[in-house]
């Protein structure tokens, strides 16, 4: 017997194993001659016989098992090890593309407002002076429009030189409490390395009671905003002037490149400018019909603070389509 | 609008306000520093008395000077011919280290020792300074042979360019900036007095007259002088170069310095433009139009105020009588009215048209401080006057109300000391309240908001403290924010996919619009000032810009081109509606070890895999867009919900050629339908389903689409889906083709039953045999 448990660890392979099996279990295997001799054993010894008998197979069956488990784990790890490959080959086969940075910018812009309960307004790009300059409290010939070259179209219509006539409008539908950006691309007949003749712009207007909203409460907006974009950096406000707010400021962000030590990119000033904003001018309430209201407004460029974020150097560059900048946003 | 440390303190003492603290306040006040620069000079440059000035021996361009240079008498050879007019100069001494780190050193100069060097105002970091050596004066102050340079603050002043909003045309002029510092700081401004001396007792009236005609919308003041002689001031000069204003001769300089340091706009005609045959200078200001005002000298215009000047009339260093002018006229008018004349204004305008100091007697007596110092001047007595009557602009000033503006308290007192400071008249109305006269050189106050943004500068907004707005909730989730998500879901599938987003102008060039074969805006309806001949019109497809990106990426040796834009287009009507362009060129995956380095190019069926990426489910038929981008045979309408939602194609070869691009497919599909819709979920079968081929031929030229039509067509509830899964041609078949559609079939109510199959299966083969005169294989 002692050899049959041989023949079973002996089994180099599933296959000869199952051959063994065979040859012990099998219907016509040694372990059911065993049995088939029971009948010759004297009736007194039988049952001893059958113990015995029973003993062996268990053991025999338990070694079979044993040994079954060891080959099989080793069959399967020769067949893992069959399909080994040299995963490091496969990093480039990764297909995913990239939105612009700039619109990724917008978003994230629009995520803050959107979570503070702003509303989302759009307008048309195709404006008129009215909406895009007469309403804003920018008269024909005020030297402001000097600011914004604007591009005309032959039956004087214009390209809107700002997001700003969207908040005319939104005026216009509906009533006081207003808390609303909007998003959009703006257009300035300019060209050189640092305008483009159409960029993207955020604007942002905050409506209500007369002596609700003030200068307080929009530093307060703004300055946890620039902290939501840029992170833990100082926020300068300076006293500024649009035709649309009074009164108004600029709002400057300690260098992120240098940390207010002075460099190129805020050419060694420290500071870089990032937004407009201030205390919505009477004459634009009455451009719209709003009385005994109170209110801020904001605008940023978006094209700026994506540069800015992401270290772009080229303002052109980002409406090249240029996969080599785009793909690093993937 | 530059100034210089030294020259705003002619007017507030500056003595104990450091250079980042004036660089401070300016900012804080709305006055933003573009720039500032503090003028440093070696301490070995020193002024030299020039002794004695010869000819070198050897060379004709030199000259050998003697000069004192307070140790002692150098001999320095110096290059510039003006040196023989000095007597006195800046002298770099052995040691000095000049800008660009030139040190100077002993040298010899064609066998001639030479101790030193004569210096330009450029080559010590000073402003270029016409032609030659630098020639001091005591216009700076003392001159000593052996002063370093750097000692006198005029000379290493510091110059800080200031960047004004369109608003403050009253800090266009040195007074006014100090005047503003004045309010800033809380130090008194210098009073400038001045007591000219009219040395000729003989009155104006003599020599010249004034006649009006017409309203007069300008303030007029003239003084009528003789000036003999023009002393060099090189204070002027420097000050002039150092704030970049560029003046012809000597009297123009003193014109032009004072303008800048008073804002008031003069100018120096030639008395004799304006005399009649008896000799006498006749001024005759005539209304033109209203903020046109003409001065006619005999018949000619001579200047429009606040505009131009007639080259004739100007007056120059040998003009013999000088007639000098103050003006004023109010910027809105002004500007409200050149713009509607085509009259070609002069560099003054910038500050007539911004608002220019409308105290003509100050402008006019401190011109006179200077020329009475550096000219030998005789000026009649009195002046010709026209005067305008302004009411000035009176604001209720509730101090109660500016606090709720700023969002900070702030006392009627403070408020007060402010304006005052800034020049405005105040009459007290009750304890909170006051009334606010508005000095004429703020044209832009004019409302309260106006004066809280006064007092905001002046209180620095760096001192409000921020509050956050309390607010009444309300729901603002729109219709733009659901639009503004579902976009950027599609953008976000795209990039899902592998496409790049581009964003291009919103401009187009007209001519290849039409040469493609696109919409263009109607003529009349065009842009009337493109910027450039390739961006002068909108754009009525976003796949021309985007071919012109892929174009340039293939120049940067991309061999993968995917990209897509969302965006705005217009149509011939310049109606604007959004569009989701995609473009695909090149290699259908990156190359890598799967393919050997050797992608397939992309091609319809895989074009079309992406897109169903980024669109959802869509099915196509024969392209009915029309344009030379289109590929007639491999193109095709997406359809989306049985409605047309644009369409794709390859891109046409010889467009590909013209290009220069791999091959590349297009799409263009109207964003509106890819805005999500509401789903009504349907009923899912519990019974077991089954998949059944059928093989048909039809004529070649049928296309799927009608198949499918026919099948869709057909009423039976069990038939779940259908779809083509293979096609087959031989010479066997000739015009015929072998179609292989696949059958889904599926009852909601039980098992199938063989029955049922088979009763689905004929009557969709005699709707194809009827419908498409197909036959069973």
């Amino acid at each position: 017997m002692e050899n049959l448990e041989e023949k079973i660890i002996q089994a180099d392979s599933l296959e000869a194993l199952e051959r063994v099996r065979v040859e012990l279990f099998g219907k016509k295997g040694i372990l059911a001659a065993q049995f088939a001799k029971m009948k010759d054993v004297p009736g007194p010894e039988k049952k001893a016989f059958a113990e015995g008998l029973n003993k062996q197979k268990a053991a025999l069956q338990q070694a079979f098992e044993a040994r079954y488990e060891t080959l099989k784990a080793e069959e399967i790890e020769a067949l893992l090890k069959s399909e080994a490959i040299d995963v490091s080959l496969y990093g480039q086969v990764a297909q995913k593309g990239a939105l612009h940075p700039v619109m990724e910018t917008m978003d994230k812009i629009i995520d803050y407002f959107v979570a503070l309960n702003f509303s989302v307004e759009d307008g048309p790009m195709v404006e008129d002076d009215f909406h895009n300059f007469e309403a804003l409290n920018l008269p024909k010939y005020h030297p402001a429009r000097d600011m914004q070259d604007t591009f005309y179209f032959r039956d004087g219509g214009l390209l809107r030189t700002h997001t700003s006539p969207v908040q005319i409008r939104t005026m216009l539908k509906e009533k006081p409490p207003i808390r609303m950006i909007a998003p959009g691309s703006v257009f300035r007949r300019d060209y050189d390395l640092t305008h483009t003749p159409m960029f993207h712009q955020v604007e942002g207007l905050v409506v209500d009671e007369k002596g609700k909203v003030s200068f307080a409460n929009l530093k307060s907006i703004l300055v946890d905003f620039l902290h939501y974009m840029f992170g833990d950096v100082e926020v300068r406000f300076r006293p500024s002037f649009f035709p649309f707010t009074e009164p108004s400021a600029e709002v400057d962000i300690s260098c992120i490149f240098c940390e207010g030590e002075g460099c190129r990119v805020c050419s060694h000033t420290g500071w870089l400018e990032v937004l407009g904003c201030g205390i919505v001018d009477p004459n634009v309430f009455k451009a719209v019909g709003y009385e005994d209201v109170s209110g801020y407004a904001f605008g940023l460029g978006v094209e700026r603070f994506a540069m800015l974020m992401h270290k772009i150097p080229d303002l052109r560059s980002l409406f090249e389509g240029d996969i080599r900048l785009l793909e690093q946003f993937r | 609008m530059i100034v210089t440390r030294s020259w705003l303190n002619e007017f507030i003492d500056l003595k104990s306000v450091s250079d980042q603290k004036l660089y401070e306040t300016f900012n804080a006040i709305g006055l933003e520093v573009d720039s500032m620069r503090k003028i440093e000079i070696d301490p070995h440059v020193v002024v030299g008395k020039v002794l004695s000035c010869e000819k070198h021996p050897d060379a004709d361009k030199l000259n050998v000077c003697k000069i004192d240079v307070g140790t002692g008498v150098r001999q320095i050879v110096c290059g510039a011919t003006n040196v023989v007019d000095a007597e006195y100069v800046a002298v770099a001494t052995i040691g000095a280290v000049l800008p660009g780190d030139f040190e100077i050193k002993h040298a010899k100069l064609r066998g001639v020792e030479s101790e030193g060097m004569v210096c330009a105002s450029s080559e010590l970091g000073l402003p270029q300074m016409g032609k030659g050596i630098m020639i001091l004066d005591e216009s700076i102050g003392t001159l000593e042979a052996g002063r370093a340079l750097n000692s006198y603050e005029t000379v290493a002043d510091t110059i800080i360019e200031l960047e004004l909003t369109a608003n403050r045309g009253d800090c266009l002029s040195i007074y006014g900036v100090a005047r503003d510092l004045s309010a800033a700081l809380d130090i008194e401004m210098k009073p400038f007095e001045y007591k000219q001396q009219e040395r000729m007792k003989v009155g104006i009236a003599r020599e010249a007259e004034l006649h009006t005609n017409g309203e007069m919308d300008a303030d007029l003041r003239y003084k009528l002088a003789t000036v003999s002689h023009y002393e060099n001031a090189f204070l002027i000069a420097l000050r002039l170069a150092m704030v970049g204003v560029e003046a012809e001769d000597k009297l123009a300089k003193l014109l032009a310095y004072a303008t800048h340091t008073t804002g008031v706009i003069l100018r120096g005609y030639e008395s004799k433009v304006f005399e009649d045959e008896t000799e006498k200078a006749i001024v005759r200001p005539t209304a033109k139009a209203k903020g046109i005002i003409e001065i006619i000298g005999n018949a000619e215009v001579q200047s429009v105020v606040g505009v131009c000047q007639a080259e004739a009339s100007v007056a120059h260093d040998n003009t013999p009588k000088l007639l000098i002018e103050a003006s004023y006229i109010h910027p809105d008018l002004l500007v409200e009215a050149v713009a509607q004349t085509d009259l070609k204004a002069d560099e003054l305008y910038y500050k007539t048209s911004r608002g220019s100091n409308p105290d003509l007697g100050f402008g006019l007596l401190f011109l006179a401080s200077i020329l009475d110092r550096y000219t030998d001047i005789n000026c009649y007595e009195g002046s010709l006057d026209v005067t305008v009557e302004r009411e000035q602009e009176k604001i209720v000033v509730d101090a109660r109300e500016i606090s709720s503006i700023v969002g900070m308290e702030i006392e009627i007192n403070r408020i007060v000391t402010i304006l005052q400071k800034l020049g405005f008249g105040i009459s007290m109305m009750d304890d909170h309240v006051i009334k606010a006269k508005v000095p004429l050189y703020r044209h832009d106050i004019k409302n309260i908001q106006d004066v809280a943004e006064e007092i905001v500068r002046i209180v620095g907004i760096n001192n409000i403290e921020a509050k956050p707005l309390c607010f009444d909730e309300k729901m603002r989730l729109n219709d733009t924010i659901a639009r503004y998500k579902a976009k950027r879901a599609v953008k976000q599938r795209a990039v899902g996919v592998g496409f790049f987003e581009n964003v291009s102008y919103l401009f187009a060039q007209r001519e290849q619009l039409e040469k493609y074969g696109f919409e263009v805006l109607t003529e009349a309806l065009d842009l009337a000032n493109p910027i450039a001949e390739e961006l002068n019109t909108l754009r009525s497809t976003i796949l021309v810009n985007l071919l012109n990106a892929v174009k340039r990426n293939v120049s940067y040796t991309q061999r993968r081109v995917p990209l897509f834009e969302l965006g705005a287009v217009f149509d011939a009507q310049r109606e604007q509606r959004e569009v989701l362009s995609i473009v695909y060129t090149g290699q259908a995956e990156s190359e890598s070890v799967v393919n050997s380095g050797k992608p397939e190019m992309i091609d319809f069926a895989s074009f079309v895999e992406k897109l169903g990426g980024i669109v959802g489910s869509f099915s196509l038929r024969p392209c009915t867009a029309e344009n030379a981008l289109i590929h007639p045979y491999q193109s095709a309408d997406i359809m989306i919900e049985g409605k047309r939602a644009g369409y794709l194609s390859k891109l046409h070869p010889t467009v590909q050629e013209e290009f220069g691009i791999p091959v590349t497919f297009i799409a263009e599909i109207d964003a509106e339908v890819l805005m999500p819709q509401h789903i009504n979920a349907k009923p899912i079968s519990k019974f077991q389903g089954v998949y059944k081929d059928l093989s048909v031929v039809i004529d070649k030229a049928l296309g799927y689409d009608e198949v499918a039509n026919v099948l869709a067509s057909l009423d039976l509830p069990m038939l779940k889906k259908s779809y083509p899964v293979d096609i087959y041609e031989d010479e066997v078949l000739g015009e015929k083709k072998s179609l292989t559609i696949r059958f889904f079939i599926q009852s909601d109510e039980g098992t199938l039953s063989e029955d049922d199959i088979e009763a689905v299966m004929s009557t969709v083969m005699e709707a194809l045999r009827s419908g498409c005169q197909a036959e069973l294989r």
